[in-house]
């Protein structure tokens, strides 16, 4: 039973941050129709620039909002540069390559500036383990599930009640109607990314303290918050933040009761099971064949 | 042409020859013989990337597979390098197959996610599965490679190498200029039109997903044996995104592209060593520089300056087609096809889209469909195109039925079609559009596309010559080398028919052919109509323009709201009160409509 | 008529590639090569073998160099892929022809390196791969050399000052799931079964893992006190604190994987875990060591000897290189063969042991250099890694 529920709860952990970095497949996706395919190294952007606030001296919150703002720049300059001008071609291998490469980049500079080393980040969040049933969990760990509802209810939120919500829905449903409306489409994609990447940096900079930060934290990570996203149906929120959380507690039970090995095994073969039986995820919307 | 394609092939063999005896030693003959591997992997993934337009960024799996299978029969079992290679083949073809499968229901990042999937699994397995891979400490003692009992020394192993690649090259060549190729990139630039044409893309697909996974399972193969040991790091995510890379350099869908970017980013490591701690970074920097610089590859890129710079190929004249009075002439015994369709029903949802509609394409009778905007014209030529599937009813040609097939079976029994907003194989030159419609006439089988067999050939000589007689016949043949794309709107129209009449149907079927043409494009088009009935081809109009149905029409069938409101001959169906009212709203009876607009 | 233009490409392109292969050819020089991850998350690794190398090989020039000629060292990243590290082999022995290689960080490397290196015929002396297979391979005449820790030997110290602890008898393996954690795991059960025991639990993770409740879980539900690491900092840490959260204190005793900056990443639950090294520059230092310090310092800039991450890598490199000259001297050659030959004969007082000799050609088992006795125990202390000796975990242990 202690067992079980610690499946859950480190499941749950681990769960909320696909669900983040899905969520960010998601915006991005909806805008652009495209991805940063190297969207888990914003995480780790995030987790290493405020590290190295820290050790500069800088004091820890305000080192973490550095590593959110980085984030955020470094998805609209990546949606500029290395996205935009490949959007639109007959395949995706365009902007796939692209981002790949700065995600190469990315990791070569972050392991020049630790020497390959991981680095802690503080957080009073992993100071003490609390105990739910007999199971332990840092309540950092617990915070990460809550805060990824919170962002799926704050994106619905923004989406309906704000203007640039609304550009950005509507961008999401018909780019050349979108623009004879006079909406700014570039700068809605442009702004997406942005937010998708503050996620992610944001993602990075929570769960850095529950796995430490390297610069080779974020390339599994975000490998399969994509898969978790084309399971959830990258057209849906909700359904990435479900897909989430289920993909983590799955692999805490497959790690449990089978090993960790097959953990990988598993997971991708259920995503490439739910793609055959589900072309659009499980929560995504149906695209009707147009002849 | 052919000539310039031998001498070609030609410097590539004195090059594999030529190399390994100026090799200044042993590890520069031995990096030499990674780049011949890798070359393998590059040329079979150029096939899936270049020609089928599909993203792999699985090939290190496949290249696993193969390894394993070699290594594990090599050691075990004591399999020659022959006998290895085969099982390879076997083993990652019946993989390659499998993951071909998704990309019925899936394209673009989520086939490439697939993929990635699938590398990360067969990476994982070979890790998990200790008692036959060895987990992570991998394979050693390899036995060396040996053909028929005889061992081969390094230079005999690398000639078993060279002439792999050699071979692999130019078999995908001859590949690439076959039907199977032309097919791989009509599918690639529109599934619809190629479906139209007879082609089923899921095999197409299939064959392109064969061909890389089978060249990647032998160069694994041949891998374990030139390094003796393989374990699970040798195969992951980064090296799939280098084996695409190589394609995407060298230039995707060329014959030499794939060998070009492999010879690069084999002998790259070397150079970015001097780099030390920043050579991760100027990888990734040049991967970037090159999707800028070059985004269609070395070759691609030197292709597009050449065409610049030299003139254009003169057009086949004339006198090389056969007349298309001659290559669409059916038998004496062939009546013209009759098409029935009776009470077709489809719904989308809750809409009502065709109710109950029942028609008949008498043989040999040019039948026009009209109706206004929404009256379900579009998706009765869809339902018995085989596009759609009707909820209820049935139709057939001739008395075969084609209710539950697919689309491509329904064209090769003899049902062509043209499209509204037109869906031409844009990249390609107008003969090769033509060409891709002729497919299925084409009887050859692969060994035949691989090996050039002289009936190919001949075949393949048939079908240019009948494709230059339809360009003739539609007076495209000036243009026949110009790319797709850049033909003027009113001649891809015209394009898209001959396309059609190119697969020999019995009956065409018109989707609005004269939906913004000028009115002298029109009468061209009125007469070609004319010309194509008088063939013995009975034709299905689905027009606006009441001019062209009144001079042509033999039929004429009205649709409204889903529902047949009358079917007559012109004249009687042009004083039908209901089609007046279905036009205009109501009963009135003003002039006559000129161009009857909804 | 596309298919010209490509071919006229090919043309270009193939005798482009003609001419290419026929440069880059190296010139014979007395040289040590080798091949170790200098990029990727063991770049430390690499790091630490150069400098032990290079001041090694500054005292040999400074005093003449080998046979009258000045030895040069030649570092090839193989960023701890196995392939890479093949290819560098080859480039060293064959385009390169140095003397010898050091091998590296990676056992996976390590092991894929055996099958070359024995080809070719050329000294490999591994310097930290401690991976017991890579080196006792069967292979004779064998080529592979180690001035390292073995598996096999830690193993047997790390199980016996293991059962020392332990007060049930029960002790836990966690180990990576790569060739160097796969490869202890026969080792450890074999140092086990010499005692009599088995392992209560053996567990495996991966790189990158992050949480490892599962297999805590189950190795604490064994009824097992103490715990073996084969781990690296990262896993190590994340092992500490899923031991945290699920309240399983037991003690820890780590091969040297968790060397590096498990102190810094656990913070105090890192307070007591053992590690077995070769070699530290922490703590306090003697003549020699502070000798050899200041010239790491005064070469590399360093501050503080806590910046050497894999004190035990700089050293062995540096005995191993001085075996190597020592060898070559005796040979009074370069040939690969008479300075294997020469290698079993070096009688060397070096950093960490004295070797006497340095390798033992009747004993396939003394293929290495640095016998158990010269292991050290070190234990994490508010995040410092210092010989148990001079900590007050040494007077109660």
């Amino acid at each position: 039973m202690t067992t079980t529920i610690q499946y859950i709860l480190s499941g749950l952990a681990i769960g909320g941050i696909y669900a983040l970095v899905a969520l960010g497949f998601h915006i991005m996706w909806s805008a652009a129709k495209a991805v940063n395919f190297a969207h888990g190294d914003t995480l780790m952007l995030g987790a290493v620039v405020a590290v190295i606030g820290v050790d500069q001296g800088v004091p820890m919150p305000l080192a973490c909002l550095l590593g959110i703002a980085a984030g955020g720049i470094f998805g609209i300059l990546l949606e500029r540069f290395a996205v935009r001008p490949f959007v639109g071609a007959a395949t995706s291998v365009g902007w796939m390559l692209t981002t790949l490469a700065v995600g190469v980049m990315t990791e070569a500079l972050a392991t020049l500036q630790f020497g390959g080393f991981s680095r802690p980040l503080p957080s009073p969040g992993v100071a003490g383990a609390v105990h739910i049933l007999g199971a332990g969990v840092y309540p950092q760990e617990l915070f990460i599930p809550v805060f990824a509802v919170a962002v799926v209810i704050g994106l619905k939120l923004l989406q309906r009640h704000t203007l640039v919500g609304r550009a950005m829905q509507a961008v999401a449903h018909n780019k050349q109607a979108a623009a004879l409306m006079g909406i700014n489409v570039n700068r809605i994609t442009a702004l997406s990314f942005g937010l998708a990447s503050l996620f992610g940096a944001a993602a990075g900079i929570l769960v850095a303290p529950v796995i430490q930060v390297s610069a080779s934290m974020g390339a599994i990570l975000g490998l399969k918050g994509f898969a978790v996203a084309i399971i959830g149906g990258i057209t849906s929120a909700p359904g990435v933040v479900i897909a989430g959380f289920a993909f983590g507690v799955m692999e805490k039970f497959v790690e449990g009761y089978v090993s960790t090995a097959a953990r990988e095994i598993v997971g991708f073969s259920v995503m490439i099971l739910v793609l055959l039986a589900f072309p659009q995820g499980l929560f995504g919307k149906r695209e009707v064949l147009k002849v | 042409m052919r000539h310039l394609n031998a001498t070609g092939f030609l410097v590539f063999g004195l090059v594999l020859i030529a190399v390994p005896l100026q090799a200044a030693n042993e590890y520069e003959l031995r990096l030499f013989m990674l780049f011949l591997i890798y070359g393998l992997i590059a040329a079979g993934l150029n096939v899936l990337v270049g020609l089928s337009g599909l993203v792999s960024l699985g090939q290190a799996g496949f290249f696993a597979l193969g390894s394993y299978t070699a290594a594990i029969l090599a050691t075990r079992l004591h399999f020659d390098v022959v006998a290895c290679c085969i099982s390879a083949a076997v083993v990652c073809s019946l993989f390659g197959a499998l993951l071909a499968y998704p990309s019925v229901r899936v394209r673009g990042v989520y086939l490439a996610v697939v993929t990635i999937a699938f590398g990360i699994i067969v990476e994982n397995v070979a890790i998990e599965w200790q008692s036959l891979t060895g987990g992570t400490t991998g394979l050693t003692s390899i036995p060396r490679p040996n053909l028929f009992g005889i061992k081969l020394s390094g230079f005999a192993f690398y000639w078993v190498l060279a002439g792999a690649l050699f071979v692999a090259v130019l078999l995908i060549h001859h590949l690439r200029y076959s039907r199977y190729g032309r097919a791989m990139l009509a599918v690639a630039q529109s599934e619809t039109a190629a479906r139209a044409l007879g082609i089923n893309p899921t095999a197409i697909r299939t064959l392109s997903f064969a061909v890389a996974s089978v060249t990647a399972g032998i160069a694994g193969a041949l891998y374990a044996f030139l390094n003796s040991y393989i374990s699970p790091d040798i195969f992951t995510f980064s090296d799939s995104v280098r084996f695409l890379l190589m394609v995407i350099l060298g230039g995707a869908g060329s014959t030499f592209g794939g060998v070009i970017g492999a010879y690069i980013l084999t002998y790259l490591p070397e150079y970015l060593q001097q780099f030390q701690v920043w050579q991760r970074f100027a990888y990734g920097a040049l991967l970037l520089l090159v999707m800028f610089v070059m985004p269609l590859g070395i070759v691609g890129t030197l292709r597009s300056l050449f065409d610049r710079l030299r003139p254009p190929d003169p057009a086949p004249a004339s006198s090389e087609g056969v007349p298309a009075e001659k290559s669409l002439h059916h038998e004496a015994r062939e009546l013209p096809a009759e098409l029935v369709a009776g009470d077709l029903t489809v719904r989308f949802g809750g809409l009502m889209a065709l109710s109950k509609v029942s028609l008949r394409v008498k043989g040999g009778e040019i039948h026009a469909l009209i109706g206004p905007n929404g009256a379900g014209k579009s998706t009765f030529v869809n339902t018995v195109s085989g596009f759609y599937q009707p909820n209820e009813g049935w139709f057939e040609l001739d008395g075969i039925g084609l209710t539950a097939r697919r689309s491509y079976d329904v064209a090769r029994l003899g049902l062509a079609r043209t499209f509204q907003n037109t869906e031409l194989f844009g990249d390609l030159s107008v003969l090769d559009n033509v060409m891709v419609g002729y497919h299925q006439r084409l009887r050859y089988g692969l060994a035949g596309a691989l090996l050039r067999t002289p009936r190919m050939r001949h075949d393949e000589r048939e079908c240019r010559a009948a494709a230059i007689g339809l360009l003739d016949f539609v007076g495209l043949l000036p243009q026949a080398n110009d790319t797709a794309r850049h033909l003027p709107f009113g001649l891809q129209r015209r394009l898209e028919i001959a396309r059609a009449l190119a697969t020999k149907p019995r009956l065409l079927l018109l989707d609005e052919p004269a939906a913004g043409l000028t009115s002298q494009e029109i009468d061209d088009l009125e007469a070609m109509i004319r010309r194509i009935a008088s063939l013995g081809i009975s034709v299905l109009l689905i027009e606006h323009h009441v001019d062209l149905i009144m001079a042509l029409a033999d039929t004429v069938t009205v649709l409204d709201y889903g529902q047949v409101i009358a079917s007559d001959t012109p004249a009687t169906v042009q004083n039908d009160p209901r089609v007046i009212e279905a036009y205009f709203g109501t009963s009135l009876s003003h002039a006559r409509p000129q161009e009857a607009r909804a | 008529m596309t298919s010209r233009i490509g071919v006229g490409a090919g043309l270009a392109a193939v005798t482009m590639m003609s001419l290419l292969s026929a440069v880059a050819v190296a010139e014979q020089m007395p040289c040590i090569g080798n091949s170790s991850a200098t990029t990727g998350p063991a770049a430390f690794g690499g790091q630490a073998i150069k400098m032990g190398a290079e001041i090694a090989i500054e005292e040999i020039n400074g005093k003449g160099g080998v046979l009258g000629k000045k030895l040069s060292f030649i570092q090839y990243d193989d960023a701890g892929a196995p392939p890479r590290g093949v290819d560098n082999t080859r480039r060293i022995a064959l385009a390169d022809k140095c003397i010898a290689i050091l091998g590296g960080y990676h056992s996976t490397v390590a092991v894929a390196q055996a099958e070359p290196v024995n080809d070719i015929g050329i000294p490999y002396v591994g310097v930290l791969a401690a991976n017991t297979k890579a080196i006792e391979n069967g292979r004779n005449p064998n080529f592979m050399f180690r001035v390292s820790a073995k598996d096999k030997w830690v193993a047997r110290y790390l199980v016996d000052q293991a059962l020392k602890a332990s007060k049930s008898g029960k002790v836990a393996f966690f180990y990576e799931n790569t060739g160097w954690g796969n490869g202890a795991i026969a080792d450890v059960k074999d140092a086990m079964a010499k005692k009599g025991k088995e392992l209560a639990a053996a567990e495996t993770f991966n790189w990158g893992d992050q949480d490892m409740s599962p297999q805590v879980i189950r190795a604490r539900d064994a009824g097992a006190d103490v715990a073996l690491f084969w781990a690296l900092d990262r896993e190590g840490n994340q092992i500490l604190r899923s031991m945290d959260k699920v309240g399983w204190k037991p003690t820890i005793i780590g091969a040297w994987g968790i060397a590096g900056n498990l102190g810094e990443l656990a913070g105090p639950l890192a307070n007591g875990v053992e590690v077995i090294q070769t070699y530290t520059f922490m703590g306090s230092m003697d003549a020699k060591k502070l000798a050899l310090w200041d010239k790491v310092k005064a070469k590399y800039g360093l501050k503080d000897p806590a910046e050497i991450k894999m004190g035990s890598g700089v050293a062995n490199a540096y005995d191993a290189v001085h075996i190597i000259a020592r060898a070559i001297e005796k040979a009074q050659s370069y040939d690969w063969e008479k300075v294997r030959q020469a290698l079993y004969t070096v009688d060397y007082d070096g950093l960490v042991a004295e070797y006497k000799p340095a390798f033992d050609a009747s004993d396939p088992e003394r293929q290495d250099a640095i016998l158990p006795k010269y292991y050290k125990l070190t234990v994490w202390v508010d995040g410092k890694l210092l010989p148990i000796e001079q900590t007050a975990y040494g007077k109660t242990n």
